[in-house]
């Protein structure tokens, strides 16, 4: 086998000798607590989440129309949307974000988050790694990351997207890739996923008796002791495709219909909500990580009809159903939530269409986290008068990354190995923001 | 310095490429030791010293030895303490003025003991990082003696001619013993010095050996590494072997072989005693051949014909075969795309059309293989590519484009001489990219280490890597860039179609779309070199593109100046017999897709530190490879003529740890595309695996399917790992298992639509059965043969399927993937009615197919599932009805089919057996054992429906480990 040397020189396995990989390889991690302690020099915190659920706002969303309003500001930048008062005094949101209002006290609003890639697919790579893309490797998403640090019980998938991922496993490898469900549930349709439901004829009893045959057929390579690695590899993945297809708790996980009408109609009745509905139901039964898309956001023209018809309502809807669910059911507090897009949008409203709209705009943005350890409630950050940029302190999406693994007690410094051995942090330049969790 | 002119035709070599004395430093060993200085230990013994060290030859090394310079120490980009220096050194003048800098207090030639560098190290409590020295050792006085000394650094390098290492090979017997290395320097200057205790040395495989830092190797256990040795910019890997102890007498000898490759490998093997593994069986080698050769599972006929052969040369014969069929051509255009980039969504804006620019390149790629065109003239054609033919004016070009883009027309397309596409990328627009991009493809080296720091085990510094960058940064391949003769026709052929009206990004493209289909010629981008922009030079905005003067070629000592187009002089490079990397990096990959494994690995890193587990043997091939003319056609046919080869996956009790040295065959998942392919070919009917074969159409090694898209792509490419072809690295192709693959195998509906589908080969194989209704076992039933008939007419195939019970599951929801299934179904139907109608009818129908496709869509569209397109449907029945009246030559089964007469539940144990056979021989490409047709026989016959009995044994045969790995 071929064993791969750092960038510096040391053996892989030198490195786990040395115990300087740290938890990487060894599995243990930081507790938040830990980092605090770090970041701040003393006190200690409690309620590290140990699950996590990122929504993922495709297209990039308006910050100034969203979570970050300036009523103040002229015409061609404050554009049509009041803020309301929200439960927390002090902390105002749109007017199109009633339900989400009711519920500030739930979740932390981070403004003036800032970067410099305004393209889709680049700043999609930044938010959902937290490490600026490079051309020589692929950083993994974090469902993958979680996936590979926390362990998962053997008939539950780690790593769920609905309907897919922002991105994929990276340097990690294809073991920690999400099992994506390729479709949102709708409403009023029977939902499938993928290579896990059951239909077309096949039941249970015939998975069964399939899997019995193939016992008996797969005989070649039975008594070969070279190449274990790779030979128990696919029999270990084979049996656990099979323990989730015949397990009732994953079938009833991604079953809405088991849940109960009034706890489901807090959702809203939108796809959107439903996928929320789903994720809260994937992480109480034992998912580590779940990925929700809503896509759309990128309001070039017409910003904002799309955002009080379409966007916003469901995004109240679905969120809010999210926040105060988790709550009900207890999960809040072992829960990380991350809600973002990949950039915010333009102050200056542009003339494409009558009523205008907003382009891509990464060096201003907003995000929501919320659970764990992050305390709900609290603004942190601020954007300058037109909220064209940070006011004070700029948070990078690496700061928001650090933040994030370490709610899930995931040390942010971590160390891993790409394929070619070259040492990566984690989260490179990332320092978790400690308000968050004051 | 000399500065060569750079440009086409004449670049010359100025110095014997370095590389090659490092490499050649191992082996001679004609040096008087005695005339070497001895090592600054000994110099150094006592106080009593007047020498002064020189900085680069000593005390950089030294503190590299010392650990200082290191990632998590000083070596770190931010430093540590305040202090900062060159990860892995090299970088002396920097180092130099961090450690000199007067307001650090590191360096005090006044006070030399309260040099911070002294006074800190010496003591655990004052140094985060530990005590390092020892006041009285020798490690103190050299440098105190250098600060003494002034502290002094020249600026100018000394020349390192080359390092000599003894032993130059080492074999151990057992555990426990251990062998010194000794270090010479040989410097430009006649100076040789031992430096063995300056240098940085690391093991390959520490479970064979280790090494410490005075370079001494010890044994741990057997195998075959490399213990690597650097100094300065030189780097030298020594072999360390110890054969396995196992009794040899009961493992039975390989045949002899007189292959030079069997020669080569066996030196080898020998001083492992590690004895080869038998030749495979027949039907091992034509599906492992198949596969590796061609990307394809063979045919169950052709199988069965092979292993009847009895011509001693049918191996031969056979790969000759391979070589001209045409899924040789897609599944090496399918690996060249890999390993040059081949990337739609890199491609996004290369064309003003969208999805096809991969196509194209793909395409190209795959004429140029059919042709068996030499390996360098396909490089050639990429690295400098030109938009234009030398006399097509900008008009005609975009008159070319526009039409191939307009129809589709690949092959056009590939007539071109130039790939242009290559360089339009979105991820290799900067020097540095395409210098990170370019080393990867065509070299196998990795020099992005470099970019900002020394590599660590070849000898790249970040000199290099910049040098390298600049002669790439005369080319420009955006979306906008047009050489300056084209500018006016641009504006003319833009106006026209925006009727002067001012757009940009989107809306532009979509007039650019609308027009081009209405079948007007519009404006092309093109591949500039900049010198041919002199304008540009003016705008400020483009300042930084303005082109460098001169540039590096990686490995050579002297700068080249840039006139003109570098990339010819480049090419001129790749393809020169010297050129250490470029034959080799092919070799490599074409031997790692034979063998699972590289002679270097990882296979994209040949470097210094990075030895070949065979040298000759590499040498051999690199060399041969070459000398024939840069014929892929001899380097397939060399390897896989070999026994080395051919030999078997299983392994005796010499060789089962050896996965490094080709003493038998390790198997390996097959690649996605392969793997996805052959399920498809597993499980279609006659006609379809007919056209399949011939086509290629609906396999993923045609390179059809829009791949490499995220999240868009196809679903079992991505899941089984297809390359990724993003970020420089052969690792983007990942064989891999994971859990969704195994989700995939047992329950995904495209596994269990195979294996149901109308006019799949289950449902022909099983024609003349009766089928038994769902939980009504025993039920008398016309024979399904009388209905479904011939499966290959539009009507049977689409009543089959509505009269298929088991398709319904009465009282289960009806999931969204049947509800696709069907809609497909209907889809299919309804252009087969259409096609075969008159032409005249054809004509009038034509709207109304239109939208009851379009109706159909929208309802995939709703349940979440890709919609059909259009063309693509038309094209795939057009060419099954056309491969249905070629009338395919009936299997056994299908024979039966037609004259199905009786019917009853019970099914002959014959007839099952025989269905059985074939699906082993289709599958696994060998027919069962006798235990295995008796536990498949009963499981059909115990099977309430004997038809399913049979889905469920293929099935199981597509989830065996024989079926998903080479053998």
């Amino acid at each position: 086998m071929t064993t791969h040397r750092t960038c510096d020189g040391l053996l892989r396995r030198d490195l786990i000798k040395a115990g300087i990989l740290g938890s990487g390889i060894l599995g243990g991690s930081l507790t938040l607590a830990d980092h605090l302690r770090l970041a701040r020099g003393g006190e200690s915190e409690s309620g590290v989440a140990d699950r996590a659920i990122f929504i993922e706002l495709g297209g990039g969303p308006s910050h100034l129309d969203t979570f970050d309003l300036k009523p103040a500001a002229p015409d061609t930048i404050r554009g049509r949307f009041r803020p309301i008062k929200t439960n927390v005094p002090g902390i105002e949101i749109s007017e199109h974000l009633p339900r989400l209002a009711n519920c500030a006290d739930k979740f932390a609003i981070l403004r003036g988050v800032s970067h410099t890639l305004a393209a889709h697919e680049l700043g999609r790579e930044y938010i959902n790694t937290g490490s600026r893309p490079l051309p020589s490797m692929t950083y993994p998403g974090y469902g993958s990351v979680v996936a590979k640090q926390l362990p998962t019980a053997e008939d539950i998938p780690a790593n769920v997207a609905i309907p897919r991922v922002g991105q994929g496993p990276g340097f990690l490898g294809l073991r920690y890739a999400a099992l994506e469900t390729n479709s949102a549930p709708q409403p009023g349709r029977p939902y499938s996923v993928r290579g896990l439901s059951l239909g077309g004829g096949i039941t249970v009893d015939s998975i069964r008796r399939r899997q019995t045959l193939l016992n008996q057929l797969d005989r070649r390579f039975a008594a070969v002791e070279a190449d274990r690695q790779l030979l128990d590899g696919l029999d270990q993945f084979g049996a656990q495709a099979y323990a989730m297809l015949t397990s009732k708790r994953a079938r009833e996980a991604f079953d809405l219909t088991q849940e109960s009408p009034s706890f489901a109609a807090q959702f809203g009745e939108d796809s959107f909500g439903l996928s929320c509905l789903l994720a809260l139901r994937l992480v109480e039964s034992g998912v580590r990580y779940v990925t929700v898309q809503l896509g759309g956001w990128d309001t070039h023209q017409d910003n904002f009809t799309r955002l009080a018809d379409q966007l916003l309502p469901k995004l109240d809807d679905g969120l809010s159903g999210l926040f105060n669910g988790l709550a009900q059911r207890g999960l809040l507090e072992s829960t990380a939530v991350l809600v973002s897009g990949e950039f915010g949008r333009t102050p200056k409203i542009n003339e494409r269409s009558a009523e205008g709209g907003r382009d891509h705009y990464p060096r201003c943005m907003f995000m929501l986290l919320a659970g764990g350890g992050v305390r709900g409630g609290q603004v942190i950050g601020e954007s300058d008068d037109t909220a064209a940029a940070p006011r004070h302190h700029a948070y990078s999406p690496d700061d928001v990354a650090a933040s994030f693994y370490a709610n899930l007690g995931i040390d942010p410094t971590t160390e891993f190995q790409t394929e070619s051995g070259r040492p990566i942090t984690l989260v490179r330049d990332g320092q978790v923001i400690p308000e968050l969790f004051g | 310095m000399t500065v060569l002119p750079f440009r086409s035709g004449l670049l010359r070599f100025a110095s014997r490429s370095a590389l090659v004395w490092f490499a050649l430093a191992a082996s001679q060993t004609n040096v008087r030791a005695a005339e070497s200085l001895p090592p600054l230990s000994s110099r150094f013994a006592t106080g009593d010293v007047d020498e002064v060290p020189d900085f680069q030859r000593h005390i950089g090394p030294l503190l590299g030895h010392l650990g200082c310079n290191g990632r998590a120490c000083h070596g770190s980009f931010q430093g540590r303490g305040g202090f900062a220096l060159s990860l892995f050194g090299y970088d002396f003048a920097a180092d130099h003025s961090a450690l000199t800098d007067p307001d650090t207090g590191r360096v005090d030639p006044d006070d030399v003991e309260e040099s911070l560098i002294l006074f800190k190290p010496i003591d655990a409590d004052r140094h985060e990082g530990g005590q390092l020295l020892d006041r009285h050792g020798w490690e103190y006085r050299v440098l105190q003696r250098w600060i003494g000394g002034g502290a002094a650094f020249s600026g100018e390098l000394h020349q390192l001619d080359r390092l000599e290492v003894t032993p130059i090979e080492i074999v151990f017997d057992e555990a426990g013993e251990a062998v010194p290395l000794r270090v010479i320097a040989h410097w430009e200057d006649g100076t040789r010095e031992d430096v063995t205790e300056l240098c940085r040395f690391t093991t390959n495989d520490d479970s064979v050996a280790t090494i410490s830092a005075t370079g001494q190797v010890d044994s741990i256990g057997a195998g075959d590494t490399h213990v690597v040795i650097a100094y300065d910019s030189a780097v030298v890997a020594v072999p360390v072997l110890r054969p396995a102890s196992v009794d040899l007498h009961d493992v039975s000898p390989a045949r002899p072989s007189d292959h030079p490759i069997d020669l080569l490998v066996a030196e080898k093997l020998n001083k492992l005693r590690i004895v080869p593994s038998a030749i495979c069986d027949d039907s091992d080698f034509i599906r492992r051949v198949s596969l590796d050769l061609t990307g394809m599972l063979p045919e169950a006929a052709q199988v069965e014909r092979f292993v009847a052969d009895p011509s001693p040369d049918k191996r031969e014969q056979f790969i000759e075969a391979c070589l001209s069929a045409p899924s040789y051509a897609a599944w090496w255009a399918t690996r060249l795309s890999d390993w040059t980039g081949n990337n739609e969504a890199k491609l996004n804006n290369a064309l003003p059309v969208r999805g096809l620019a991969s196509k194209l390149w793909f395409g190209w790629l795959r004429q140029r293989l059919a042709d068996n065109v030499p390996y360098d003239e396909i490089v050639a054609g990429i690295v400098a590519a030109e938009s234009r033919l030398p006399d097509e004016s900008y008009l005609e070009y975009c008159q070319t484009m526009s039409e191939i883009c307009r129809s589709e027309d690949i092959e056009s397309y590939a007539d071109r001489p130039g790939l242009s596409v290559f360089w339009s990328r979105n991820n290799f627009r900067t020097p540095e990219e395409r210098a990170i991009g370019f080393a990867y493809s065509f070299l196998g080296v990795r020099v992005e280490c470099a970019q900002c720091h020394k590599h660590p085990f070849d000898r790249w510094s970040k000199d290099d890597f910049d040098g390298f960058a600049q002669l790439f940064a005369p080319i420009r391949a955006t979306p906008t860039s047009y050489s300056r003769d084209a500018l006016p026709t641009v504006r003319q052929l833009t106006a026209a179609i925006t009727d002067g009206e001012e757009l940009r990004g989107g809306p532009l493209r979509l007039k650019m779309t609308q027009a081009l289909r209405q079948g007007e010629v519009i404006p092309f981008p093109e591949l500039v070199v900049a010198s041919q922009q002199p304008q540009r030079r003016r705008n400020p905005r483009f300042r930084n593109i303005t082109p460098p003067k001169v540039g590096r070629i990686l490995g050579e000592a002297d700068l080249v100046e840039i006139q003109g187009d570098p990339r010819t002089g480049l090419m001129d490079w790749l393809r020169h017999p010297d050129n250490p990397y470029f034959a080799k990096a092919i070799v490599n990959r074409v031997w790692a897709n034979h063998f699972g494994i590289g002679i270097v690995n990882p296979i994209d890193d040949l470097n210094l530190g990075n030895p070949p587990s065979n040298g000759p043997l590499f040498d051999y091939l690199a060399a041969g490879f070459i000398e024939s003319g840069f014929d892929l056609h001899w380097l397939h046919r060399q390897i896989l003529t070999s026994d080395a080869y051919q030999r078997s996956s299983d392994a005796n009790a010499s060789n089962a740890a050896d996965t490094r040295n080709f003493s038998r065959h390790v198997p390996r998942r097959l690649p996605a595309e392969v793997l996805r392919d052959s399920i498809r070919l597993v499980t279609a009917g006659a006609a379809d695996e007919a056209v399949a074969r011939r086509e290629l159409t609906s396999l993923a090694i045609s390179g059809d399917l829009a791949t490499v898209r995220r999240g868009r792509g196809d679903f079992a490419l991505q899941v089984f790992g297809q390359s990724t072809r993003e970020s420089n690295c052969d690792c983007d192709r990942s064989d891999q298992s994971n859990l969704l693959q195994s989700l995939y195998l047992q329950n995904d509906f495209d596994i269990h639509q195979a294996l149901r589908q109308p006019g799949g080969w289950v449902d022909e194989a099983t024609a003349d059965w009766p089928v038994a209704r769902r939980g009504a076992a025993g039920e008398s039933l016309p024979p399904r043969g009388l209905r479904t008939r011939r499966p290959e007419t539009a009507r049977g195939a689409v009543e089959g399927a509505a009269m298929r019970p088991a398709m319904e599951s009465t009282g289960e929801t009806i999931s969204e993937a049947v509800l696709e299934q069907r809609m497909r179904r209907q889809a299919a139907f309804r252009v087969r009615r259409y096609l075969q109608l008159s032409e005249q009818r054809q004509a009038e129908m034509l709207p109304r197919l239109r939208r009851e496709i379009a109706q159909l869509n929208r309802r995939l569209v709703q349940a979440g599932r890709p919609p059909l397109r259009f063309n693509e449907l038309l094209r795939q029945q057009r060419t099954l009805l056309a491969a249905a009246d070629d009338s395919v030559p009936p299997g056994n089964d299908r024979d039966r089919t037609t004259e199905a007469t009786t019917a009853s539940v019970d099914v002959e144990p014959a007839a099952i057996e025989s269905v059985i056979r074939q699906a082993y021989l289709r599958a696994l490409c060998r027919h069962p054992v006798a235990d295995e047709l008796k536990i498949a026989v009963d499981f059909v016959r115990e099977s309430s429906d004997p038809v399913d009995g049979v889905r469920s044994v293929v099935w199981a045969l597509l989830n065996t480990k024989e079926f998903l790995l080479t053998h």
